[in-house]
Order: C-alpha cells, then sequence, then structure tokens
C-alpha cells in the first residue's frame, strides 16, 4: 500500500511538473493577451499544486503554509492584470 | 482506520491529477478566450482542491487549514476567471462557433466604455 502510494505521488508530481512546462508554453506563443494572461494564472495555480504534492511525498505540513501564502495573494495580481487591460 | 484514510487519500490525488490533466488539455486544444477559461477554471476548483483533501489523510496538517486553503482556491479561482473574461469582452476577442450573445445589446459599445 505504502509502495503505491509512494508511486503514484511521484507519477502525479512528474505530471504536474510537465503541465507546468505546458503553460509555460502557452505563455511564451499565446494568440493574444488574455490568453497569456490564462496560462499564467494556470501556472500560480500548478505550483500550488506541486507545493502540495511535494508535502504529501515528504509527509511535512510546512509546504501547505507557503501554498497558503501563495493562494492568499496569488489570484490578486491576475484580478489586478485583467482590469487594466479591460481600462487599457 | 490509517489504511482507509491511505485510499481515500490516493483516490483524491488520482482525481485530482486526471482532472488537471483535463484541464491544461482543454487549454491547448480549445478554439477560443472563453472556452479555454472554461477548461482553465476546472484546474484550481477540481485539481487542486482535490489535491488538497488528500492533504491532510497523509500529513500532520489540521482539517481547518486545508478547509481555509480549500475556501481560499474557491474563492480566487472564480473571482480571477470572471475578471480574465470579462477584461476579454471588453477587448472586444471574437467568440469562434458562437451560437448567440447574451451581452450583445445590453453591454454594446456605448455601454462597456467604463464600469
Amino acid at each position: 500500500m505504502n509502495q503505491a502510494l509512494t508511486f503514484i505521488l511521484h507519477a502525479a508530481l512528474i505530471i504536474h511538473v510537465a503541465l507546468l512546462a505546458v503553460c509555460v508554453w502557452r505563455v511564451w506563443r499565446g494568440e493574444n493577451a488574455i490568453d497569456r494572461l490564462i496560462g499564467a494564472d494556470l501556472i500560480g495555480t500548478l505550483t500550488l499544486a506541486v507545493l502540495v504534492l511535494i508535502a504529501l511525498i515528504t509527509t511535512n505540513s510546512i509546504y501547505i503554509d507557503v501554498a497558503l501564502g501563495l493562494a492568499a495573494l496569488g489570484f490578486i495580481g491576475t484580478i489586478a492584470l485583467a482590469r487594466y487591460m479591460a481600462d487599457q | 482506520m490509517g489504511t482507509i484514510f491511505q485510499i481515500v487519500a490516493l483516490l483524491a490525488v488520482v482525481l485530482g491529477t486526471a482532472f488537471s490533466m483535463i484541464g491544461v488539455l482543454g487549454l491547448i486544444r480549445l478554439p477560443d478566450v472563453y472556452t479555454r477559461l472554461h477548461a482553465a477554471g476546472k484546474v484550481s476548483v477540481f485539481g487542486v482542491a482535490l489535491l488538497l483533501v488528500a492533504a491532510p489523510m497523509l500529513t500532520p496538517l489540521g482539517f481547518g487549514k486545508a478547509l481555509i486553503l480549500i475556501a481560499l482556491l474557491l474563492i480566487g479561482g472564480p473571482a480571477a476567471s470572471h475578471a480574465l473574461a470579462s477584461a476579454a469582452y471588453r477587448i472586444g476577442l471574437p467568440m469562434k462557433h458562437a451560437i448567440r450573445d447574451d451581452l450583445g445589446k445590453a453591454a454594446g459599445p456605448a455601454a462597456n466604455s467604463k464600469p
């Protein structure tokens, strides 16, 4: 059971890092500004997921505190940039 | 008791990873900005929230902190998605395969200059 759990957690971590690479490519080669902003927002969310998975692998809850700060402040930047682009 | 928690945590991690993969697949495959936004919203609401359901079962973390984090995600993710969709509509990005535009008359060029 423990070996299956460890394998699943490591596989999920690798998958999430690959999805982060896809989002970085999306920010680099987006069609328009809003598309790139969606990619940047998704990078923040997936970073949160990677932090939670590292906390699960090391069974150490200190990474969840970092994720808490990222979740509390991360979406404000996206909202501010979206408002800025809408008002241009 | 511990084994049940481990099985539930394993199922939550697998489901959350599947939701994240589907969301990013939609981000690169769907045709226009609004449908891509629909797919990207799934990652924060279902993907990370299901990983956080697994977190207090495997780590020495209280359920309260995980619930606070899930609540922050459920407040922040849809707010960011709505702001992005509103900005895309005001800039005037086109919709592909649109059947109708519900805001077409209400927020025309005269009405959507400033909120």
